[in-house]
């Protein structure tokens, strides 16, 4: 019997039930990152829009336009600003529309 | 926006002739339109023993004419668009289009003189995967999504963390 046969069942690899089941590794992606509304201020979205490398971050007035489909999950928002920016685990995202892609953050951090 | 009891009813039917027409084998057609591989890896993923996506039901073909399924990505050069529009003509009705990555998702490349921008652009799309790459998990999720047999969640989803109050 091939060794690596072996190998695989004693550490118990075997094929993903997904999507029936949830798959183990589906926490260890890279995923869009979700916002912290009240951690957000106005000079902190300025500051991610500029981080991000892609057209996936614009800011309308207290609105921070988060365009999940142009998001490459590169981390590097959650970087700059780990209070309002952290992994969202989201990965089933899937859509026949192209504009429910398109999410409006509303930005609470500037408010008494 | 809330679709009419005829919309529901006719997406409903669509969705019936789809599943009766493809039965219960789907076979998909790869297209690279400038992307960096990066997808195809994920795509080529599919077929390894963890994801076996046969026991699905879905298929590679090397042939458009015998595809059902257009898993494009890349964020569709212009020199390509000729090919796009053939292989989508090639490919026999009922048809679906998925548009697979950030690339053809219009998330990487500005629209200029050497790229659309996004796939969309060129194919009427049917689904779309976000994701630098979409894991493999996403693709299947997205296969689901096309043909009907796994729900969307995205509408539902708001990205904001704390339920909105943090």
């Amino acid at each position: 019997m091939p060794l690596w046969f072996i190998r695989g069942l004693r550490r118990g690899v075997v094929t993903t039930r997904y999507p029936a089941r949830p798959d183990d590794s589906a926490a260890r992606l890279p995923t869009p990152p979700a916002f912290r509304p009240g951690q957000l201020t106005r000079e902190v979205a300025d500051r991610l829009v500029a981080v991000c490398p892609g057209p996936a971050l614009s800011r309308r007035d207290d609105t921070l336009v988060f365009d999940v489909g142009a998001c490459t999950g590169c981390g590097r928002c959650a970087e700059a600003a780990p209070d309002a920016v952290a992994s969202s685990g989201e990965f089933e995202l899937a859509t026949t529309s192209r504009s429910v892609l398109i999410k409006e953050i509303p930005i609470r951090g500037d408010e008494p | 926006m809330n679709p009419s009891l005829d919309e529901a009813e006719a997406a409903r039917r669509l969705r019936d002739t789809i599943a009766a027409q493809f039965g219960r084998s789907l076979h998909i057609r790869t297209l690279d339109t400038g992307s960096c591989a990066v997808c195809e890896q994920e795509i080529r993923l599919l077929s390894a023993p963890h994801y076996d996506l046969h026991r699905l039901g879905f298929f590679f073909t090397p042939a458009p004419r015998h595809a059902d399924l257009l898993l494009v990505t890349g964020p569709m050069v212009r020199a390509f668009e000729v090919a796009a529009r053939k292989t989508y003509e090639a490919m026999p009705g009922p048809k679906v289009v998925v548009a697979t990555g950030a690339c053809a998702l219009g998330g990487v490349y500005p629209k200029d003189p050497f790229v659309h921008g996004d796939v969309g652009q060129v194919l009427p799309v049917d689904v779309w995967i976000p994701g630098c790459p979409p894991s493999p998990l996403a693709l299947l999720h997205g296969l689901g999504v096309a043909v009907g047999r796994l729900a969307e969640k995205t509408p539902g989803l708001t990205f904001i963390a704390d339920g909105g109050q943090g």
